[in-house]
């Protein structure tokens, strides 16, 4: 609680202006929240203006009585709004204040008078404004009635409303503007009256002193202007939600909240995509430069997002990612625009004449493309048509869509292009129709096929976080994620690595002491993993992808918890039977292996996936009278964008589904025995609905094929590797697996994780051999690199590095922690927070449990890192 | 367990059909085999009044002929043994065994003539009565545009109708419900027994699941009391896909007109004189069709006529349509002349026609370079000519193989065989009651 009576506030107190919205107006619990917001600010000194909404439903209703042609309808609607702000004065134990009392006596009045008075628009605005005249009449009685003494302003005495020349009498009087300008002797005006305020949001009043309202997003904006005019030191905008995110939640559910925008970021983001803000509402702050904070109601602690001017001491970063879909484009090629006077004008002509609106435009010397929204007129009428047909005598016309852009959002994006490699390569996989690039420098936007946008975008977030884009290590300007935020309770967080025990670590420094480059794995973890993937009930049968790892002690430990294995050449065959009992069920999975591949997998236990027309085309007889599984290709189109990687004619593996009647056939001719369906759709995939796909397009695929037993959907579980990624949501994905399965009861399923298994399981241990400084940039060298650990150089894949002798020092120097091999590749990792360094201190890599090992090489003739098993 | 090569088999055999609580058994088995039982399960079964007994009896026996296509396909064995039939359902057997098989036994390389020879040689029955069963019809629903349009032709009438379907599928069940209807929801169990001959090396194939499908529904329509089945075949269905060694081959032989007009006339004389069978969308071509489709918005989010058989149903338009069969191909076609092309997009959720990956699946269906698919679609000429329609309009023209259809297969093409407008007027040749011809008029 703050103090009851505080000191009185000198006159030049600054303003802290605070808009709270219909559900936080709504019921009396959030009315004591608001106050003591309230009183917190003001005992930081500040005087106080309120903005509130409507009660929530009561500008829909509002509207309803608008929209009712019969007078007793309309007062028993007023009835029923007068009745609502009853209620809550009855549950806050208050009488009916006067104020109140004299807005419900007016609304009951133009409820019976209709529109005819005023006229049908000036009467709507005029009906509307009471939903914010009539809360914010209450508030002022609670507020003071709670010991706050609160004066209440009348929004239209303060904001004046601009005629703006490209308005009609609709705009003017339900969607208008204000110019706000910093007025101290409104200031003054309202010190001298007292401390706390609260206002109206939503409405003003233009020149002939009508009542106007101020459209979408009106109370936001109402909020802004009050702060412009009062010039306070900040707004503050109390929503649902802790503020601006780096995506979609709804889509990116690891999207990160953003704690620091300037206004034109801000603003960028707000029209791409983000509903916290309406963007209209920026504007007017950033002349007189006010500060905006978005704040969570519910969760006041939380640090919401600032924003405010330009921040120069941060390093460029991408700031979001969004997607609007729905997009049309219509590509226009002609030479004949090619230095030609007024030709683009003529162009454009067209579009206002068929009433379609322009936003993107890509040009080039022959060739205008341009987006249009979607509105009902685009889908619904022949405009498209009719524009097309008025274009072809002038240009050559393409229509093209759906379509949806895809905008990345930042300060300085032109300086940030090097970092984006790794995502313009995966546009490089798409269908780009048209890239855009503002000369404000804020944005990117590459528009593609709207098909590929749902699974494009997590991943493209994922990306820009791997790449260094997004730089969320940079705790000054990225929060938590939404999903550690609001993210259902379920959702596992990541547990804390094996190694970072004081024990274990003093284990790994006596390993570390004998020898370095050294693997040294954990079988507990490994076992730990491996339950967690049998919590999957509904998987009848799990391989271990042996590719990952084939230590014949994880083989071992994996085999005694009845893990099934996966292997993809002779080599792993030998290797996994030298290894497990005679019951583990065997599965060969290669790819353009040779013939004698296959003789050699035939002589053993394990059950054969092919992949191509080729084995049975050519070497049939080796499975007459076989049981085998087929790995297909499901293709592009259908929905997965991951296949991009794993799938599509750019990938060597699987059978394109187009030849599998061709397969069949041949299958037949040989009398072999189609078994199982494999399709396997990328790797690192955090999205348990991912595989619910698969399996569904498998299972619709086997229903073709009347011999099909069993269903293998694959690996390519996702290990995250950055602090804070959530988990792959095991429980989610059994939901969703159970689901495909309850539609298909009829398949076994089957699953070959391998890094899952595996990945946390192995650290790599190497020593510092030398530092080194160059230009402004620091290098730690160890003493191995790409040699024994290639994904950083492969995949740039992110393993996170430690100095395991320095483990509690503070992290102040940042390193770029590289190999001694004779590759600029040779890079484990960049822009590393660590301590202080020195020659002999043990770093350790981490998640290196996987594709560490088997991809090693003996390259520049370096020694080998050995191996080492922890076994408790 | 069974134990046989399905192959191998030397006769098929009818056992048994009964009837109680709602559940119809069919039996069937391969020679001494394991009985394979199907299941077709009538929700809410009313008590059948006795004066329907008699009709009951021969639709069942009807359903249990008919249902058994699905088993005798799995062994195709040289006897077919059953109790001796009447000449009539003999000849409707035997044509339905035979052609609606026709397309199975070709892409196996059987050849069925000869082969099929059901028994002969039961009494003819007397002449089925008039039960006056009551005046509404049963509408099956496929999930597809066609359904839907027959459908909103009996509404508009104000016909009384259900909205019936047969199996799980939540696409047909979604699109049921949209249709505002009473709906009817029968479920069918096969053997599964049938599955595991399957994994013996049965022969597999597609199998005439409409006349399946108009068996159960007649026994339906005798059992809750309709006196009409309205399916919504269309007049391509008739044509044959192609011929194999001077014998027609018909995808859809159990669409066709031939075989609506048979099992009509069985039903007339065998069952009830006041049970009419028929295709309500018989005297339209598939273009006429699906311009009658365009105009009901409230249904383009709902439907697919894709092949692929969608058992769980998701928001995209990729969730109900794969865009890579036949059917996705035609509808597409079909319906771009009728709709503005970003209504339709939003349809599809993609442009098929501006993707040269397809460009084999369109020629199919143009009948260039290529037979027909095995596919319910319309004629190579009405595909031509909603290409030729969409290849004078500047929206359309640059897109992929729109652009190749101008470039390449256009300057082929007998110009004057590729008007749109033939399409669009309707043929006599149809079986529909008079109880129901007014609600052609919001067809054509």
């Amino acid at each position: 609680m703050t103090p009851q009576n505080p000191a009185p506030l000198p006159a030049d107190a600054p303003w802290i202006v605070m808009k709270f919205g219909g559900t936080s107006v709504a019921t009396l619990p959030r009315w004591q929240n608001i106050r003591e917001l309230i009183a917190s600010r003001r005992a930081e000194g500040a005087r106080v203006l309120v903005v509130v909404s409507a009660l929530t439903g009561i500008t829909d209703a509002l509207k309803q009585l608008c929209a009712e042609g019969n007078g007793d309808k309309r007062k028993a609607a007023a009835g029923a709004i007068a009745q609502r702000h009853h209620e809550l004065l009855g549950h806050m134990q208050l009488a009916l204040p006067d104020k109140l009392a004299a807005r419900l006596g007016d609304l009951a009045a133009l409820a019976a008078d209709g529109p005819l008075a005023l006229g049908e628009l000036a009467w709507a605005a005029q009906v509307q404004a009471h939903g914010e005249l009539m809360s914010s009449a209450l508030g002022a009685a609670y507020l003071t009635a709670s010991g706050l003494p609160t004066q209440w302003v009348d929004a239209r005495e303060c904001l004046a409303a601009i005629a703006l020349p490209n308005q009609n009498e609709r705009t003017r009087l339900l969607s208008a503007t204000v110019e706000a300008q910093p007025d101290p002797a409104l200031s003054a005006r309202l010190a001298a009256q007292g401390e706390v305020f609260i206002t109206q949001g939503f409405i003003a009043r233009e020149a002939q002193g009508r009542t106007v309202l101020l459209g979408r997003g009106g109370s936001d904006t109402s909020a802004s202007y009050f702060g412009a005019l009062l010039k306070a030191a900040r707004v503050e905008i109390w929503t649902d939600v802790a503020g601006m995110f780096t995506a979609n939640p709804r889509q990116v559910p690891g999207a990160r909240l953003l704690q620091r925008l300037d206004y034109e970021e801000a603003q960028e983001i707000a029209t791409t995509g983000a509903k916290v803000l309406h963007p209209r509402c920026l504007s007017p702050l950033r002349e007189p430069r006010v500060p905006l904070l978005i704040k969570d109601t519910n969760r006041p602690e939380l640090e919401g997002t600032v924003i405010g001017p330009e921040v120069r001491e941060h390093a460029p970063s991408v700031k979001a990612i969004s997607a609007r879909k729905g997009l049309t484009l219509v590509s226009m090629e002609s030479v004949g625009m090619w230095q030609q006077v007024g030709f683009l004008a003529d162009v454009f002509a067209q579009f206002k004449k068929h009433g379609l609106s322009v936003d993107l435009i890509g040009s080039a010397e022959t060739n205008v493309t341009v987006s249009l929204d979607p509105t009902e007129n685009l889908l619904d009428s022949d405009a498209v048509a009719a524009l097309a047909t008025d274009l072809a005598k002038v240009c050559r016309v393409k229509v093209i869509a759906p379509c949806a852009a895809i905008t990345l959002v930042g300060r300085g994006m032109r300086s940030m292009l090097h970092t984006l490699s790794n995502v313009l390569a995966e546009f490089g996989q798409l269908r780009v129709h048209l890239i855009s690039q503002s000369s404000n420098n804020l944005n990117l936007t590459f528009v593609v096929d709207e098909t590929v946008v749902d699974e494009l975008l997590p991943h493209l977030h994922e990306l820009l976080i791997a790449a260094g884009a997004l730089r969320t290590d940079d705790s000054a300007l990225f929060g938590p994620s939404w999903q550690a935020l609001y993210g259902s309770g379920e959702a596992a967080t990541q547990g804390t690595a094996w190694w970072r025990t004081p024990a274990e670590r003093e284990r790994l420094l006596a390993l570390a002491a004998q020898a370095t480059p050294r693997y040294v794995y954990h079988l507990p973890t490994v076992r730990a993993q491996a339950r967690a993937m049998k919590s999957l009930g509904v998987v009848d049968r799990v391989h271990y992808a042996v590719k990952a790892n084939t230590h014949p002690a994880i083989l071992r430990a994996l085999a005694s918890e009845g893990f099934a294995f996966e292997c993809v050449s002779p080599g792993e065959l030998k290797a996994v039977l030298a290894a497990v009992p005679d019951s583990a069920p065997l599965l060969f999975t290669p790819n353009f292996a040779r013939r004698a591949d296959y003789l050699e997998a035939l002589a053993t236990r394990a059950t054969i996936t092919l992949d191509a027309l080729h084995p049975l085309e050519h070497w049939g007889e080796l499975f007459r009278g076989r049981e085998i599984a087929l790995r297909v290709d499901l293709g592009r189109g259908l929905g997965h964008h991951e296949k991009v990687r794993t799938g599509g004619n750019g990938s060597k593996f699987g059978l394109p589904v187009e030849q599998l009647d061709a397969f069949l056939r041949l299958a037949d001719a040989h009398q072999v025995s189609v078994r199982g369906l494999h399709a396997h759709l990328g790797s690192g995939v955090l999205d348990p609905k991912h595989w619910g796909e698969v399996y569904a397009q498998l299972a619709s695929l086997a229903e073709r094929i009347g011999s099909v037993a069993f269903l293998n959907i694959g690996g390519g579980l996702g290990v995250p590797s950055h602090p804070g990624e959530a988990p792959l949501d095991m429980a989610a994905l059994d939901r969703v697996l159970r689901e495909v399965r309850a539609a298909y009861p009829h398949y076994r399923l089957w699953m070959e994780p391998g890094r899952y298994l595996v990945a946390d399981a192995g650290v790599l241990l190497a020593r510092v051999t030398q530092t080194k400084g160059k230009g402004n940039l620091r290098y730690l060298g160890v003493d191995t690199g790409m040699d024994s650990l290639i994904r950083p150089t492969l995949y740039d894949a992110w393993h996170e590095i430690v100095n395991l002798t320095r483990i509690d020092t503070p992290a102040e120097a940042l390193y770029q922690v590289v190999g001694p091999i004779c590759e600029s590749g040779d890079v484990l990792g960049t822009d590393r927070r660590l301590p202080e360094a020195q020659e002999g201190d043990v770093m350790l890599i981490a998640q290196a449990g996987a594709y560490g090992k088997v991809m090693s090489s003996r390259y520049n003739l370096r020694d080998e890192a050995d191996e080492v098993v922890l076994d408790d | 367990m069974t134990n046989i090569n399905p192959r191998l088999t030397q006769s098929f055999r009818f056992l048994r059909a009964t009837y109680a609580d709602g559940v119809a058994e069919l039996a069937y088995a391969f020679d001494q085999g394991e009985e394979m039982v199907e299941r077709i399960r009538f929700p809410d079964a009313p008590a059948l009044p006795a004066e329907r007994q008699h009709a009951f009896d021969a639709a069942l026996r009807l359903l249990h002929l008919v249902a058994g296509v699905s088993y005798y396909k799995a062994g195709v064995p040289p006897k077919i043994e059953v109790e001796p039939l009447d000449e009539a359902t003999a000849d409707l057997a035997d044509a339905l065994y035979l052609h609606g098989l026709a397309e199975f036994a070709y892409r196996n390389g059987l050849d069925l003539r000869g082969r099929v020879a059901f028994p002969r040689g039961g009494a003819t029955p007397v002449a089925a009565p008039v039960l006056d069963l009551p005046k509404r019809t049963l509408v099956p629903i496929g999930g597809g545009k066609d359904s839907l349009v027959a459908v909103e032709a009996i509404k508009s009438i104000g016909g009384a109708a259900t909205a019936v379907w047969i199996g799980n599928s939540p696409l047909i069940a979604a699109c049921a419900e949209r249709t505002g209807l009473p709906t009817l929801n029968i479920q069918r169990e096969l053997s599964p027994v049938l599955f595991e001959l399957n994994r013996l090396g049965a022969w597999n194939g597609h199998i005439p699941v409409t006349a399946v499908n108009s068996a159960i529904l007649a026994l339906a329509a005798i059992l809750y009391g309709y006196d009409s089945i309205a399916f919504a075949n269309e007049r391509s269905a008739s044509a044959a896909t192609l011929e194999y060694e001077g014998q027609q081959v018909n995808h859809q032989w159990s669409k066709g007109f031939a075989f609506e007009a048979m099992l009509s006339d069985w039903l007339h004389t065998h069952v009830a004189a006041d049970l009419d069978y028929c295709s309500l969308l018989r005297p339209y071509s598939e273009l006429a069709i699906t311009r009658a489709f365009a105009r009901l918005t409230p249904y383009f989010d709902a439907f697919s006529s894709c092949n692929r058989n969608f058992r769980i149903l998701g928001p995209k338009p990729a969730d109900r349509w794969c865009g890579q069969c036949p059917k996705c191909h035609f509808v597409f076609l079909a319906l771009a002349p009728f709709l503005p092309k970003p209504r339709l997009l939003s349809i599809f959720g993609r442009n098929l026609l501006d993707d040269e990956t397809q460009a084999a699946g369109f020629d199919a269906l143009l009948e260039y370079q290529d037979h027909k698919p095995f596919e319910c679609v319309g004629e190579g000429a009405e595909a031509r000519a909603a290409m030729y329609a969409l290849s004078q309009r500047p929206e359309w023209q640059e897109d992929a193989l729109v652009a190749r259809f101008i470039r390449e297969i256009l300057p082929q093409l007998d110009h004057s065989q590729l008007a749109i407008e033939p399409w669009m007027l309707p043929s006599d040749e149809h079986r529909v009651p008079a109880r129901l011809q007014p609600a052609l008029q919001a067809i054509g």
